[in-house]
């Protein structure tokens, strides 16, 4: 079977530090996977690993069957990334930083169209033609989302992409991403927010210290049972 | 893709302040600067051809005389000013202007801007060569330093490179979007350039001047893309923008005043010249071992009268129908020429020596190579400076040897007789043709080649540090 996304013995060592231990891992079409862990676990080292940024020490890691070491153009049109903090270009306004990622990711949106993915993403109307140097973080986080999910990727890829969102927006940011996961997306996100990850994911797993210590179905946990089970990993 | 890039760069430069006031800044200075080098043109070009007029007037004026005094008497040519020295004075304001030409003396060109100017002039003028070589420059780098840092220290190129775009299409966009902003600011002063140096109509149909002038945009286009891709690559290169910040203003310093100067003085310390004086000395020592055609006790002038004797089967010089001065004179006037000419060709190669030196350091630096490129385009290089030395020569001597022979045919006693005033009317004047691009392109081909290396090679050493940059 081909998983939209693997890691097979994945492991990354740094000159000080091994930041990733054999990470093996299958994430399927549709499902939402949520990687827990603590600063340095090794969460943005393995998001890192899967967007072909940072070459693996040993083991391979897969997009679409595709090993992302080998194929780093071409894996990059199925996946699409929001980092913690999403730094646009700050001269450009909201509209034109969304038409320009959406330009370099294959797809040439009418204005109206990029407009309504900005304000389904939560961006206020009035917001869109302002220069994105005056927008506050949230609402830089709102023209990634726009961007991910304008790019209609197989995959998604979130390293702490609710941070700075307020509750309205993490709620909504929720929901896009049921709708999406309903569609077939594959959703691969690190963060710290239990109540999130147990909320959107299908599953959750528990990294410490480059290692997944635990993965297991967020069906069979209530919020409480989580957090007993991060806590008894991480202190 | 690379145009997506391109176009946001773009923009993005322009909605940028820091740039705006910048560009700015650069833009009025090369518009004076062309303006200024325009109406300095227009009057040193308005007095020496009003010079030049003058003298050749007072020359085909003069009243009856004996040729050899109308040869002491003597003329001027006066160096017209080149139609691109407006973009670039080069060696003009040192060189000289006029040089006057009489005979027996190889007069050297004076009266030059810098020798009637104060000591001010050295610290260097404000042309559009001055702008354009060094001041754009740093704003490139001011514009390009955070061109890969930045996005590096925001995250954006994470999120760029996320949607399928390679590292080298990222660096090529950016230097094609600083290289739009960076012509935003140059082109509205060559097309002021351009429109002020073709609305005149002894330019206007020229088509040599043309090639040059498209020549040097040309240059410059290569020159400004080295240093953009060179910031972009720094930028790639450096972790940090502070530091690509001091390794660009780093190089600039090295390559446009450590390396130059460094250049000229090894130049001048391996390839030393002599001065003017002992050049006098050592020409008039060596003049001595020929005719000396002011000395009738001379014993090379009585053997030259014994063989014209024989020649004519006379016995004596009244019988002769030639003037034995005259004819002295000419021989005396191709001796010293000679002479004189081995020895300005030995200084010339001197010169020539040193300036190949800081030519072929265009190699190890791209400012010397577009120096002499950009000088020899607009026709103020040395190259173009002797060729109207070599050319006044020609013409003094031309001059001198026609009014020798004037004088030879006037037989003896010629001394005691004036020829009429119409004879002078009849001689040419000296009337200065420049080369054309074809003579410089001799000159053109070190500088011009070291130009395309550089971008060759910082093209693909650049991509190589580009594919190795760290994203993560």
């Amino acid at each position: 079977m081909t998983y939209i996304l693997e890691a097979k013995d994945l492991r990354k060592q740094y000159p000080d530090k091994l930041a990733l231990q054999g990470l093996n891992l299958q994430i399927e079409a549709g499902e939402v996977f949520c990687l827990l862990g603590q600063n340095g676990a090794g969460k943005s080292t393995t998001i890192n690993l899967f967007l072909g940024f940072v070459q693996p020490t040993s083991g391979a890691a897969y997009i679409n069957g595709l090993e992302v070491a080998k194929n780093p153009l071409e894996i990059k049109r199925h996946l699409a990334y929001i980092p913690e903090n999403v730094m646009l270009y700050p001269h450009l306004t909201g509209l034109e930083n969304l038409g320009l990622f959406s330009q370099l990711a294959g797809f040439a949106y009418a204005e109206s169209e990029l407009r309504d993915y900005l304000e389904q993403a939560g961006l206020p109307p009035e917001a869109v033609q302002r220069r994105v140097g005056t927008y506050s973080k949230g609402m830089r986080q709102k023209v990634g989302i726009a961007i991910a999910v304008a790019k209609h990727a197989k995959v998604l890829l979130l390293d702490e992409p609710t941070s700075g969102l307020d509750p309205k927006a993490s709620n909504e940011f929720s929901e896009l991403l049921g709708k999406l996961s309903g569609q077939g997306t594959a959703v691969f996100m690190a963060t710290h927010d239990l109540f999130r990850a147990r909320e959107v994911g299908t599953r959750v797993g528990i990294m410490r210290e480059g290692e997944l210590v635990d993965v297991r179905p967020t069906s069979f946990l209530n919020a409480n049972e989580l957090e007993q089970l991060y806590l008894h990993y991480t202190h | 893709m690379i145009q997506s890039i391109a176009q946001k760069e773009f923009v993005s430069t322009l909605r940028d302040r820091r740039f705006v006031v910048l560009s700015v800044l650069v833009l009025g200075l090369l518009l004076a600067a062309t303006l200024v080098g325009r109406a300095s043109y227009s009057t040193l070009q308005q007095e020496r051809t009003l010079a030049q007029q003058t003298v050749n007037d007072q020359f085909h004026h003069q009243p009856n005389r004996h040729p050899h005094r109308v040869a002491h008497y003597g003329s001027f040519a006066f160096r017209p000013k080149s139609a691109l020295s407006l973009l670039d004075s080069g060696l003009d304001s040192f060189t000289g202007a006029s040089v006057f030409l009489e005979a027996h003396q190889q007069n050297s060109v004076n009266f030059s801007q810098a020798q009637q100017s104060g000591s001010l002039i050295r610290f260097g003028e404000l042309t559009v060569a001055f702008v354009l070589q060094l001041l754009v420059p740093l704003l490139i780098v001011f514009l390009c330093f955070s061109a890969f840092t930045e996005e590096r220290e925001t995250g954006t190129l994470k999120l760029l490179l996320s949607q399928g775009v390679s590292l080298r299409q990222v660096a090529w966009g950016k230097i094609a979007g600083y290289g739009w902003a960076v012509a935003l600011v140059v082109a509205p002063a060559l097309a002021l350039a351009a429109w002020l140096l073709f609305g005149q109509e002894e330019v206007a149909g020229n088509p040599d001047l043309w090639a040059r002038l498209c020549l040097f945009v040309l240059s410059y286009a290569v020159y400004y893309f080295l240093w953009i891709v060179g910031s972009v690559v720094v930028s790639a290169w450096q972790d940090h923008a502070r530091t690509a910040l001091v390794t660009l203003l780093g190089c600039w310093m090295l390559g446009t005043i450590i390396l130059p100067k460094a250049t000229a003085n090894v130049g001048a310390h391996l390839y030393p010249t002599i001065t003017k004086a002992q050049m006098d000395a050592e020409v008039h020592e060596q003049a001595q071992k020929g005719i000396n055609g002011h000395d009738p006790q001379d014993q090379r002038t009585a053997a030259l009268k014994e063989d014209l004797l024989m020649q004519y089967g006379v016995t004596s010089e009244k019988d002769l129908p030639v003037s034995v001065p005259g004819l002295v004179m000419a021989e005396s006037e191709a001796y010293t020429s000679k002479v004189y000419q081995q020895h300005f060709t030995d200084l010339t190669r001197t010169y020539e020596r040193q300036n190949a030196l800081s030519t072929l350091a265009g190699l190890l630096n791209p400012y010397q190579a577009i120096r002499p490129l950009s000088m020899s385009l607009a026709g103020s290089d040395f190259a173009h400076y002797v060729h109207f030395q070599q050319a006044a020569e020609a013409y003094r001597y031309q001059l001198v040897q026609r009014l020798n022979t004037l004088q030879a045919g006037m037989g003896y006693g010629d001394k005691e007789r004036k020829l009429d005033a119409a004879t002078w009317q009849a001689i040419p004047t000296f009337a200065y043709q420049a080369p054309p691009l074809r003579w410089a392109l001799g000159y053109l081909l070190v500088p011009a080649l070291a130009l395309l290396l550089w971008a060759v090679g910082l093209s693909w050493l650049g991509l190589k540090v580009i594919d190795n940059t760290r994203v993560a």
